[in-house]
């Protein structure tokens, strides 16, 4: 026999995953939260977050992830601190195999978000929130009047350095070829700024610091050469990863890996829905998340209520 | 059973005693570190009757720190008749710190 059969299994503790709780457990909904760590996904790592309705002086994103959690939990979610390892998710409860054993249920929301790709040098994890950064419109404004670099080429590090450059007295872009991959919007403005420069052909392979961080050596990919750079902050925009190795041959995923799902999150599978960062979607924001964490319960509200 | 915060003294006490001892170095401003906090203390509830769980605020204990040779934080240090038999860093999930644990126990039983 099976145990508990849940009638949504959330997957991911971050904004999108317990507001699809929140408004699960509200609508009296059995509904757990399997969340391999700690609230707040990628967010629990925001010194600060100005763009979240509701917190006029700012909140960081740690706290904004309990909360969201507490708030959940308060109308009767529940949370189990499991690793997913495996899912069938055509199965009928849907499983869900996990460090803590295996769940059942009727629905399941993926809101396994996405990770910034790291560089993969020494101390970087150490040196996140003292220099080393993967989000300029998180904290881009930290750096106010100093001296950033920007490891990167492509869209989303271009977008990254235009932002920085007007926060920053200097950026310095650290690209691995001799001419940006980003799309041709970006190269004028970068390239006409007067406080942008950059290090072609270069790759960063070591990060200096004391107590925080004081620079970067790069090497040449043509001529072998090192050089060392000073920064107070360094922006790794080397590419995003959405989180499926889940769902890989269970799920459509778009070119770039994401969960095929549109506004209504539904996938293509029945009662299975995609919410936040790991969906294709325009914008990856938290507002964006949460939105659709509701979406997720009010569609499989709808599921639940047809096939019971 | 909380997690314990460790000073010098409980350190010294603690990994002298002869139960064994995790700890995990961290600080109040290292972003992992506080991701880790939730899951930390569902471990210290689970394992508190095999081993004891702490944690050092490197911040507030440097030379211990020092001489520790914490480099990278979070570091866990898994402690045996008062010497380091083990460490993990950054760990990205309740389930590898448990893994870990695990681990370290099991090689005791081989021995």
């Amino acid at each position: 026999m099976k145990g508990h059969v849940y009638d949504m299994a959330v997957i991911g503790g971050g904004p999108g995953g317990y507001t699809a709780a929140l408004y699960a457990a509200r609508a009296g909904l059995d509904v757990v939260v399997l969340e391999k760590l700690s609230a707040g996904g990628q967010m629990a790592l925001t010194h600060q977050i100005d763009n979240y309705p509701g917190f006029e002086d700012g909140i960081d994103g740690f706290s904004l992830g309990e909360k969201i959690q507490k708030q959940a939990e308060r109308f009767g979610a529940k949370t189990e601190y499991a690793e997913v390892r495996r899912l069938d998710l055509t199965a009928c409860p849907k499983a869900i195999e996990s460090s803590e054993g295996t769940f059942y249920s009727k629905t399941v929301v993926l809101a396994t978000g996405a990770d910034p790709k790291e560089l993969g040098i020494a101390h970087e994890k150490e040196l996140v929130g003292r220099g080393v950064a993967y989000c300029a419109a998180c904290d881009g404004m930290f750096y106010r009047g100093k001296t950033v670099a920007v490891v990167g080429g492509g869209n989303s590090a271009a977008a990254d350095a235009l932002l920085l450059s007007r926060i920053a007295k200097k950026v310095i872009i650290v690209h691995r070829r001799d001419t940006l991959r980003a799309t041709k919007i970006y190269h004028k403005p970068l390239m006409t700024a007067e406080n942008v420069g950059f290090c072609w052909n270069s790759v960063a392979t070591e990060l200096l610091y004391d107590s925080k961080l004081t620079g970067l050596r790069l090497k040449d990919v043509v001529t072998g050469e090192e050089t060392v750079i000073q920064c107070d902050g360094v922006f790794i925009s080397v590419g995003r990863r959405p989180v499926t190795e889940l769902v890989k041959g269970q799920l459509e995923l778009d070119e770039r890996g994401y969960v095929v799902a549109g506004e209504t999150t539904e996938t293509a599978l029945p009662g299975v829905y995609a919410v936040g960062d790991v969906r294709t979607k325009l914008l990856r924001q938290v507002v964006t998340a949460v939105a659709d964490g509701a979406m997720a319960v009010h569609m499989a509200e709808g599921y639940l209520a047809a096939g019971d | 059973m909380a997690a314990i915060d460790m000073d010098k003294m409980q350190f010294d006490q603690m990994v002298g005693s002869g139960r064994p001892v995790l700890v995990d170095f961290w600080a109040p401003w290292c972003g992992y570190c506080r991701r880790i906090g939730p899951a930390y203390e569902k471990i210290a509830e689970t394992y508190g009757n095999e081993i004891t769980v702490a944690k050092v605020d490197v911040d507030k204990e440097t030379a211990l720190a020092e001489l520790e040779r914490i480099e990278v934080l979070p570091t866990l240090v898994f402690y045996r008749d008062g010497k380091a038999v083990d460490s993990i860093v950054a760990p990205t999930s309740k389930a590898m710190i448990e893994g870990f644990i695990q681990r370290v126990l099991a090689d005791r039983e081989d021995t």
